[in-house]
């Protein structure tokens, strides 16, 4: 809840100062390009944010405004009600609608636009887990019921390990990959699923949950959580925004933010990557779209 | 210790002791009543804090949603006592008394049993059990609240389980000390210096009182009395008053002692005039009697010879002794010969044939005779006379010169009331010259001291009965020394 509050009061205070700063550009009538993030980065960063809405307000000549939402189905919720244009989402949703929506741009990881997902437990504990095997009669903490990394992919593992939810003493949603890692942290779960880059990034930014917690499995590389906005809409800002973002690695400015965001820049849109993606939902009967 | 030092240094250290003891004892009390208290507050605060869990984790139990709960645990048991110290902790648990989730995973494991089972040592009731709010308490002090969470159709849906150890009751010492200790601190700051001043201005009036009580009887006792101050504390007052009365009272003795001094003068110069009149009133007494003997038998040359030879002697005595008066003076004397007894016995004749008393004599010169005449033909006169009262009616005296080379005695026995040894030692001790009776025996012992020689009692084994003892006087024989000399005073 604190959490919640914080992210609407951070996107509020982006809001007012992207207005201030896109007034030196367009006139004040300019409806702004909201964009929505989950927890697919780690997204609860107030002064990044402010920096980065300036950033892509200064190129698309108006206001920019991020709405954080910690659940992946509220981003969903508000993209397909129009109340977003764009929306930085994960690759399962994506493939669950993806007759509805439409890339906008694909970021890199390292040069490269995959991920991959984590399976962490608790370090140095006689009980601790070594793989998916060890997950019985264990808590197991899940990021978002449609996140790739911190949920779909642990499907996949646990039927490929023979367990099902029944066989775990407990889980939960931890509604954020980061949470997952603050979870196995305490010792709320013995073990998590969790979005790879987002544990890489709280590792970076010397985090404590990420230095109380280890990666236990490492899954394939899969596409990284696209940018994306509903098919259809015709908004004109929409192909600029793509292109601002493809072109972030191009000045100083941008380098920086990237570098914030532990990216190394956006791609042009492939929907190709997202098969693997599409064929993990269909093995573990989850692709519901 | 404390004693030993001065008030301007005892004060303030006693009030600082006296702070000190206070807050010690204050702090105590104060820690006592707080442990019960904070024991009472913090159970109402779990009770609190379990009531607003039970609202809150409701919607969360019904959503099975454990980071929730978690975070709403977490967050919560910031309000629980020593929380992070571990000494307390809360959980959310599900209909089947299971731990949906805890502020301390760590010890209260998600997805594990609670109900009905050993939980941190303390057995915690069955789910059927626990259908109401459930305190336990263990031996140790510490307790563990069960509240059920109840869906709107009273269906139990979870219970809230709190804990809180022992340890979480103990008082905080180091809280409660501090403003105790910040408070002796100031106040002992304070009371230092201004009991540094109290002790110094308390002092004032005793060490001017204790300097007066010493220079008592080295300085005037009226000026000591304007030294006294003069106070308002009834204690100070009465030590200074009482000093007071002593200094008059020893002045009044002063005064005494200087009137008892003057009288004792005015007795002493009454004494000596009684002494001289006593040693010039015996020879005159002889010389009368020669005057008589002159008048009746002075045509006989012979008779008027020995009067006249007896008027000289008698005279230049008395000159001897009123020229030793005077203090500038050096008096000389002649050697005494045994002619010096025979005045005497002459003398004394008169005063014995009064009580008819019979005196007898012997001279035994074995060697030359000196000794100063004056002092000689004054105790023998003064024991002869003694000796006649001593004697008494018909009594008998025997009076005897023994000369040797060493000393010249004159030993004198008389019958009736005698002296033995000791009673004339005692007698010559404690008379020191005041009672007039005693004067003559007191002059003999003084002249025996002052000339070297001696003043006894003793059996007269020497002399034929009726006599027992007699008395010994004898000074040392000048003549072995020096011959040619006189027996100067």
């Amino acid at each position: 809840m604190q959490r919640r509050t914080w992210l609407e009061t951070a996107a509020v205070w982006s809001v007012l100062s992207t207005a201030g700063h896109a007034q030196t550009h367009k006139p004040s009538s300019t409806a702004p390009l909201r964009v929505g993030l989950t927890a697919v980065i780690l997204a609860d960063q107030a002064a990044f944010l402010t920096r980065w809405s300036d950033y892509l307000a200064a190129r698309l000549g108006l206001p920019v405004v991020f709405v954080a939402r910690e659940s992946y189905q509220a981003i969903l919720d508000l993209l397909f009600s129009e109340q977003l244009d764009a929306a930085w989402i994960c690759g399962y949703p994506y493939v669950m609608h993806q007759s509805r929506l439409q890339l906008l741009a694909i970021p890199l990881l390292a040069g490269r636009p995959y991920y991959q997902s984590y399976l962490i437990g608790q370090p140095n504990k006689a009980s601790a887990i070594t793989g998916w095997n060890d997950l019985k009669n264990r808590v197991l903490a899940y990021s978002d019921p449609l996140s790739n990394s911190g949920w779909l992919v642990a499907q996949a593992q646990l039927r490929r390990a023979g367990l099902t939810s029944k066989d775990l003493r407990r889980s939960f949603f931890a509604h954020g990959h980061r949470n997952v890692a603050e979870a196995v942290a305490s010792g709320l779960a013995q073990a998590g699923c969790i979005d790879g880059y987002v544990w890489d990034t709280m590792q970076l930014q010397n985090m404590a949950a990420a230095a109380q917690t280890r990666v236990v499995w490492r899954s394939d590389w899969y596409a990284f959580p696209p940018m994306v906005n509903l098919l259809g809409n015709k908004n004109p800002a929409l192909p600029a925004f793509g292109a601002a973002l493809q072109n972030m690695f191009t000045d100083t400015q941008g380098q920086s933010l990237l570098k914030a965001l532990n990216l190394s820049g956006f791609a042009t849109p492939d929907a190709t990557l997202f098969e693997p993606i599409k064929a993990l939902a269909a093995s573990v009967g989850a692709l519901r779209a | 210790m404390l004693p030993r030092f001065p008030y301007r240094v005892q004060i303030p250290l006693g009030l600082a002791l006296a702070v000190t003891l206070s807050v010690l004892l204050v702090s105590i009390v104060a820690a006592r009543i707080s442990a019960r208290n904070a024991q009472l507050e913090i159970v109402n605060r779990v009770q609190s804090i379990v009531e607003l869990l039970a609202a809150q984790g409701k919607p969360l139990l019904a959503q099975d949603d454990t980071w929730r709960a978690y975070t709403l645990l977490r967050n919560a048991s910031a309000l629980l006592p020593q929380t992070a110290k571990g000494q307390s902790r809360a959980a959310l648990l599900d209909a089947q008394g299971r731990f949906l989730a805890a502020s301390d995973p760590r010890r209260l494991p998600t997805g594990e049993q609670a109900l009905g089972v050993l939980i941190n040592g303390r057995l915690l009731p069955a789910v059927s059990d626990a259908t109401r709010t459930k305190t336990l308490t263990t031996p140790d002090g510490g307790m563990a609240l069960i509240e059920p969470i109840r869906s709107d159709d009273a269906q139990v849906i979870g219970f809230v389980f709190a804990e809180v150890d022992a340890a979480a009751f103990d008082p905080d010492w180091a809280a409660l000390s501090t403003p105790a200790v910040i408070g002796a601190a100031l106040a002992i700051l304070l009371l230092v210096p201004l009991g540094w001043l109290l002790g110094r201005r308390m002092a004032r009036p005793i060490a001017q009182t204790a300097k007066c009580i010493a220079q008592i009887g080295h300085t005037d006792p009226e000026q000591l009395q304007l030294l006294l101050p003069y106070v308002k504390d009834p204690e100070l007052e009465r030590i200074a008053g009482a000093v007071r009365q002593l200094l008059i009272e020893t002045s009044a003795r002063q005064a005494n002692a200087q009137r008892a001094l003057s009288a004792e003068r005015l007795a002493a110069v009454g004494r000596i005039t009684a002494a001289v009149a006593h040693e010039i009133n015996n020879p005159l007494a002889g010389l009368i009697t020669a005057t008589r003997t002159l008048r009746l038998h002075g045509d006989q040359p012979e008779a008027r010879n020995r009067s006249l030879g007896l008027i000289e002697r008698g005279l230049q005595q008395v000159r001897t002794i009123t020229t030793a008066l005077l203090p500038q003076a050096k008096v000389e004397d002649r050697c005494m010969t045994p002619a010096d007894l025979d005045d005497m016995l002459t003398l004394a004749r008169a005063t014995a044939a009064q009580q008819l008393v019979i005196i007898t004599s012997e001279v035994d010169v074995q060697a030359e005779l000196c000794v100063p005449s004056t002092v000689f033909r004054q105790v023998m006169l003064n024991l002869l006379l003694n000796a006649i009262r001593a004697a008494g009616q018909d009594g008998q005296v025997h009076a005897r010169l023994f000369v040797t080379p060493d000393k010249v005695s004159f030993i004198l026995a008389n019958t009736g009331k005698h002296f033995s040894d000791e009673r004339l030692q005692k007698r010559l001790m404690t008379n020191d010259g005041n009672d007039p009776h005693g004067f003559g025996l007191w002059i003999c012992h003084e002249f025996a001291v002052r000339y070297g020689g001696g003043f006894t009692a003793d059996q007269a084994a020497d002399i034929p009965p009726p006599f027992t003892t007699r008395l010994n006087f004898w000074l040392p024989n000048l003549a072995r020394h020096d011959p040619q000399k006189s027996a100067a005073d």
